[in-house]
């Protein structure tokens, strides 16, 4: 369940020009995290910047009880928890619901049934990410490397320029086949990210997991609708509440009847089957 | 310490509701409060039928502020009563709901399919939505359609009714007598202040509406001056809110004329805050020797001269 604390960060760092990855201690936030979930963190302590910012949950360590984001700084909110001198932070969750990685293995396992007819899936997982985007993706990771499917997993990350392919290292080490593209040919595929799932999507995959700037998830969603593959991805909306309380944070979905409508995205998302958003 | 209040002939343990839209069906802070510490719950805007709400984005922060274009998303009030109340009835709670429509009829009809709904103390009509086209402001800015649907929704009810006014008028203290004229038995101000916000580098409204309803401290002078003078002229208890953040803020609406308060936006900054309100109010009663919170309503203006 979610909850309210108000506890110590442990450490701050930048691992590159404008980012910012901050751990904190919160064991029992730690134990229910899953990943895709987002934390919602105060800023500061007055009535400006008014309202929590939902940053995900990057990664986590249970057997410490740490928790680490990761985030970009674009705005006044990040700023100030990038700088912040104080050693404490209030933040709310787990909340939203994340990536269902239960769904995936079914998708992945062809006798399911569960994927599309015909597709003639491989039962690999493609998880790909773009910008800061990549990361809940790195949390994603780290619990398909605990459960022993990186070997069939391959890991496509876009950026910038090589300087910001933040979680590069470290999904590496985690033991995972990684490929890049940057918009400016630094690194890798001179180009989108989604260049690269073009490609990996005619090995035909059982499962995409995807998150980035709107963009690049509406040309994901393409790519899969097209390739016949089923996929999640993570979506960001403005937030209020972050609780499914103030409907501030709609998204628009597909329902099963084919009806366009609102979801929330801080408690029905943030990540929505890649067939359902409407973009 | 008597913390209880009656607002309109609704009983309220202590002072302190949730403002409507900004607690969902009331079930959603349940993990960080024990609801049973509020006062009332009233619940989001209710309609006739269910509304789909406004395209994204729906809201923009602004300087101690934010503005908010929901659009009375809503199931209709034929889920809410099957579906939503009966799960409301068993916490012990009572809840308000908060009624809205386009028509004088769409405000009957709602109000007479809620009339003995079970768990429900009490109606807050919306007659000043500044985010839907028809209906809301319209109503809550001529004070004889105010009295119309007054009089409609206490002709289809048996409950108390609240009505809620709008700080987009030039004279809230005509509205308010307006209403109170047309039988009303509370009254709740303010709902949000128009205004807008313009991203500079896209060069275009922020919010898919284009306008919305400006709510939190920014506001809270203007709905404080607002319940001082309808005080002043209007009889009805008075349920205050506007940028209620602490119980010192709730604090200032009970001393211009509050019987009772709402929170509202404070709750997405600290969803602790209702019950921290009720808190705070009882240990300012205690360090200042207060027995009774109704001793409290409307003492600031005893305290001036010429009052
Ligand atoms: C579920 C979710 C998970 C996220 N995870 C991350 C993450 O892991 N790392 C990261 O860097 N960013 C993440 N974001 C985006 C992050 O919330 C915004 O960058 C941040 O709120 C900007 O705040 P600001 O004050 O710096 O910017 P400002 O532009 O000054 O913010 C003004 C307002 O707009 C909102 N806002 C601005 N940009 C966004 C955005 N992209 N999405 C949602 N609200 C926005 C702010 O919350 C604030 O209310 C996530 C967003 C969501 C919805
Ligand atoms: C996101 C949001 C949704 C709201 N929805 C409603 C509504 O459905 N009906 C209503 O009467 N008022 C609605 N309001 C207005 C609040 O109930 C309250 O009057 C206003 O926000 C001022 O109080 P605050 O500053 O404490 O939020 C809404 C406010 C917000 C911020
Ligand atoms: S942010 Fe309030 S409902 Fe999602």
């Amino acid at each position: 369940m979610s909850q309210l604390v108000r506890t110590r960060i442990t450490s701050r760092e930048e691992p590159a020009p404008g980012f910012c990855l901050i751990e904190f201690y919160a064991p029992s936030l730690a134990r229910a995290a899953q990943p895709g979930q987002f934390v919602h963190i105060r800023c500061g302590e007055g009535s400006d910047p008014l309202l929590r910012r939902p940053i995900s949950i990057h990664a986590v360590n249970r057997r410490d009880g740490l928790v680490r984001i990761l985030f970009q700084v674009v705005g006044r909110g990040t700023a100030l928890l990038a700088r912040s001198g104080e050693g404490m932070i209030d933040v709310m969750g787990p909340l939203g619901r994340g990536f269902s990685r239960g769904q995936a293995c079914r998708n992945c396992n062809n006798s399911s049934g569960n994927a599309p007819a015909g597709t003639g899936n491989t039962g690999d997982i493609i998880v790909v990410g773009g910008g800061i985007g990549v990361a809940p993706l790195h949390f994603l990771l780290q619990e398909i490397a605990g459960s022993g499917e990186s070997g069939r997993t391959t890991v496509l990350l876009g950026a910038r320029s090589a300087g910001q392919l933040l979680i590069r290292e470290a999904v590496e080490k985690m033991g995972f086949v990684v490929h890049v593209a940057t918009d400016d040919g630094t690194a890798g595929h001179h180009g989108p990210v989604t260049g690269l799932l073009a490609n990996a999507l005619r090995r035909h995959p059982g499962f995409v997991y995807a998150c980035g700037p709107a963009p690049m998830l509406k040309t994901v969603c393409a790519l899969l609708a097209e390739a016949g593959v089923p996929g999640e991805v993570s979506v960001e909306e403005r937030m209020a509440c972050g609780v499914g309380a103030c409907l501030s944070c709609a998204c628009r979905v597909r329902d099963a009847g084919g009806r366009e409508t609102y979801r929330r995205a801080c408690v029905d998302g943030p990540v929505f089957p890649a067939g359902e958003v409407v973009w | 310490m008597n913390l209880a209040v009656n607002l309109g002939g609704i009983k309220m343990k202590n002072p302190v509701a949730t403002a409507s839209g900004t607690f969902g069906f009331g079930l959603e802070y349940q993990p960080y409060i024990d609801l049973q510490r509020l006062g009332a719950i009233i619940v989001k805007g209710t309609t006739p039928s269910p509304r789909a709400g406004n395209p994204p984005p729906r809201i923009a922060e602004t300087p101690s502020g934010m503005l908010n274009a929901i659009g009375l998303q809503n199931p209709g009030v034929d889920r809410v009563v099957e579906e939503i109340l009966p799960r409301l009835a068993g916490l012990g709670t009572p809840v308000i709901v908060n009624i809205a429509g386009d028509t004088v009829e769409d405000y009957a009809l709602v109000a007479r399919k809620l009339d003995g709904a079970p768990g429900v103390v009490g109606l807050e009509v919306n007659i000043s939505c500044p985010n839907v086209k028809k209906g809301g402001i319209q109503f809550g800015s001529d004070p004889r359609s105010a009295a119309e649907v007054t009089r409609a929704v206490k002709a289809a009810t048996g409950l108390p009714v609240i009505v809620k006014l709008s700080p987009n008028v030039t004279d809230i203290v005509a509205m308010a007598e307006a209403v109170a004229e047309a039988g009303a038995d509370a009254l709740s101000m303010i709902n949000t202040l128009l205004g807008m916000a313009i991203d500079v580098d896209r060069r275009r409204p922020v919010l898919g509406n284009v306008t919305g309803g400006l709510s939190g401290p920014a506001v809270r002078p203007v709905a404080v001056r607002a319940v001082w003078q309808v005080y002043r002229a209007v009889s009805l208890p008075i349920l205050g809110m506007g940028g209620i953040m602490t119980a010192r803020d709730a604090l200032e609406f009970i001393l211009a004329g509050a019987t009772a308060v709402a929170v509202g936006t404070a709750n997405f900054v600290n969803p602790r805050a209702t019950v921290e309100v009720v808190e705070g109010i009882e240990q300012y009663m205690r360090e200042n020797g207060f027995t009774d919170i109704n001793e409290l309503t409307g003492l600031a203006q005893r305290n001036v001269a010429g009052c």
